[in-house]
């Protein structure tokens, strides 16, 4: 950007109510011996060519407007709860800007600095005076949060007799009644009994619905599916991917290093769902395994859908196809009836009409009607040869007429039996 | 900063239960600490060896003591206070302040609290209703804001670098005895022969001028001098700018290094 570049001066403002502005946000992190700097080491700097810089954010641009629900993922120390407390300027800038309108609530790890001698009730003004709430704000929604936590008679206990869920419930609860603008969750949701998680999803969504804007982090894709419209993927400080959420989780997951072998759960291990895909495989038209296919080749997609409980529900197959890019290229979806305890289900692609290039095909199985739950179980990555004459997604296999010459084949690719193939296909 | 008052009383709650949690006498050993040296001293140094001769001897110790023990327990107690509310600084955003600011005003209050209980006495004992007495209010004030100014830098140069702790350790008792509290030190029967250092003592370490204009109103019920009025003020003002200003240079990065 110039000094003088457009748009400039309007960025510089400041973000109006529930907005989320990184601008050219960086920062490093040196990781030197956990020990802290004494004194002399400080005066002497002698540590100084024992340490290394983490660069937890590169030049980040970023932009979440008003309402937004986005996901924050990425690998281990990709960035994202640097990026989380820098937007609750928690932890600042080495340089540029992170900024969120109006008032933030944010829930890193669990349960914000509780005193252990301290009861619920006692942490829920702490918490709110963290967050600048004078006592009678508190006083006011200390019923609802009280009745939201389900803690009963612990509320008044120190909170040293809490179970991690309790602490849990403790502290969202707390969040979610500060009223704010940008509420800032960092892996959460995956802790907690389902019955809580759903009142909490419930919570954020009325929150939203009042215009507020969430930020979650978390390595869980399916608490990221449940509440996230919008996926950033973070990789090594910067932006690896910013769009859906389908797209993003796909990314992601080729991210942690989709092997070419056979395919790979995107269910994190902890995960309870009716239905699961216990395997997937794409065969060639001699049922060998294979992950190289070229445009034309037929295709057969196999897999095995397994119940631990009997389901009262029919269920559903959800199959898409996205390209590198997370765009999806094709969606299908098929009902399974009530399914057995394993069922084994193929798809069959007479002939491939994607184009070259790398994409992931993902299979899920869900019950009808279920709430929330659709999430991608498995991925599958194949790749189509890239062939010469045709550029994009798909092939439309149509067939070019010239006045006074032989029609010829849309897509020529001499190397490739395609040509044969389509042609003897009645 | 209006907005975090509440903050404030909150960590003040905090700072007072976590100090005394499980004791069975809690707040009461903050007054306690005093009183026993007051009795020690006075029984030692005046009963005992009888090297002192000053008239109502324990009240002269106890005003120099309150002074001392509020500005010794204020730094001991702040200057680890960053590193004991970790948790707090790396997982929200709120004015890092007033974590030791807290520290220390839960002990101005026990200061406040001796120093009414000690101020009747005082009047009682030794003097009047001196306007001199007014005096007071800019002097605990100055006291309170070079204690903060204190803290405020103990505390932050404590997070990044952890040799404040023995440091403290290893300076306060020496300056304990180099302070005026259990003698004066014009009095001191080498002060005539080392004038230098008399005068180093006096006004080279920033808390005898304040145990000084205490006793000057209180058990002296006279007017300090301008020149020790000047100096306190002087240096309530000049440590609390210092001290804002480095924990502010220092604060960026609390999250980080805790």
């Amino acid at each position: 950007m110039s000094l003088f570049g457009d748009g400039l001066g309007a960025r510089s403002g400041a973000p109006e109510r529930g907005e989320v502005v990184l601008d050219r946000a960086s920062r490093s992190f040196t990781l030197s011996t956990d020990r802290p700097l004494t004194l002399k080491e400080a005066v002497v700097r002698r540590r100084r060519h024992e340490r290394k810089e983490v660069h937890a954010l590169r030049e980040v641009d970023l932009r979440i407007a008003p309402g937004e629900a986005v996901g924050l993922i990425g690998r281990n120390g990709a960035g994202k709860t640097s990026t989380l407390r820098c937007l609750a300027g928690i932890v600042p800038l080495d340089s540029g800007r992170a900024e969120c309108g109006g008032r933030i609530a944010t829930l890193i790890e669990l349960g914000s600095g509780f005193g252990g001698d301290f009861s619920g009730r006692e942490n829920v003004y702490l918490n709110g005076a963290l967050h600048g709430f004078s006592r009678a704000e508190i006083e006011e929604r200390l019923d609802s949060i009280r009745e939201f936590s389900e803690l009963g008679e612990f509320f008044d206990l120190p909170v040293r007799a809490y179970s991690a869920g309790m602490y849990l419930r403790l502290g969202f609860a707390i969040i979610a009644h500060l009223d704010a603008d940008v509420l800032l969750i960092d892996e959460i949701l995956a802790v907690g009994d389902e019955s809580f998680q759903r009142k909490c999803l419930k919570r954020i969504s009325e929150r939203m619905a009042a215009g507020a804007t969430l930020v979650l982090v978390s390595h869980d894709p399916a608490a990221v599916e449940r509440v996230c419209e919008r996926v950033i993927v973070l990789d090594g400080g910067r932006i690896a991917h910013d769009g859906d959420v389908a797209g993003g989780l796909l990314h992601y997951h080729r991210m942690l290093g989709a092997d070419s072998g056979g395919s790979q759960s995107m269910r994190p291990e902890d995960a309870i769902r009716p239905l699961q895909i216990a395997q997937l495989e794409l065969r060639d038209s001699e049922g060998r395994r294979r992950h190289m296919y070229r445009t034309g080749e037929p295709l057969t997609v196999e897999l095995e859908v397994v119940t631990e409980s009997q389901l009262e529900r029919r269920a559903l197959l959800a199959l898409e196809v996205r390209d590198q890019r997370g765009e999806l290229c094709f969606r299908t979806d098929h009902s399974l009836g009530i399914p057995e305890r394993s069922t084994r289900v193929s798809f069959e692609v007479p002939g491939l009409t994607l184009l070259g290039g790398d994409y992931d095909l993902a299979v899920g199985a869900y019950e009808h009607e279920a709430p929330g739950v659709r999430l991608l179980d498995r991925v599958a990555r194949f790749a189509v040869a890239e062939t010469s004459g045709a550029q994009g997604v798909a092939d439309l296999r149509g067939k070019w007429q010239v006045e006074g010459q032989a029609a010829a084949e849309a897509v020529e690719t001499p190397s490739s039996p395609l040509g044969a193939e389509a042609a003897a296909q009645p | 900063m209006l907005r975090y008052s509440f903050l404030f009383e909150q960590m003040c709650r905090r700072e007072l239960r976590q100090k005394y949690k499980g004791s069975a006498l809690g707040v009461v050993w903050y007054f306690i600490n005093p009183l026993v040296l007051m009795g020690v001293y006075a029984l030692v140094f005046s009963v005992m060896l009888k090297v002192i001769d000053i008239p109502d001897y324990p009240l002269f110790l106890i005003l120099g003591l309150i002074v001392w023990v509020f500005f010794a327990q204020s730094v001991v107690a702040a200057a680890p206070s960053l590193v004991q509310n970790d948790r707090l600084i790396r997982k929200v955003q709120f004015p890092r302040e007033t974590i030791p600011a807290a520290a220390t005003t839960v002990q101005f209050a026990t200061f406040l609290i001796m120093l009414a209980i000690v101020l009747p006495v005082a009047l009682l004992v030794r003097g009047s209703l001196d306007p001199a007495l007014l005096l007071l209010i800019p002097v605990v004030a100055a006291l309170f804001a070079f204690v903060l100014g204190a803290t405020l830098a103990a505390s932050v140069l404590h997070a990044h670098y952890r040799d404040v702790e023995p440091v403290l350790a290893t300076a306060l008792l020496p300056w304990f005895f180099i302070t005026p509290i259990f003698f004066q030190t014009e009095k001191l029967p080498g002060a005539s022969e080392y004038p230098l250092i008399a005068d180093a003592l006096t006004w080279g370490n920033p808390i005898a001028p304040f145990v000084g204009s205490l006793r000057e109103i209180l058990y002296a019920g006279a007017m300090p001098s301008l020149a020790q009025l000047v100096y306190v003020i002087a240096a309530g003002a000049i440590a609390l700018t210092l001290g804002s200003l480095l924990f502010r240079r220092m604060q960026r990065d609390l999250a980080v290094i805790l």
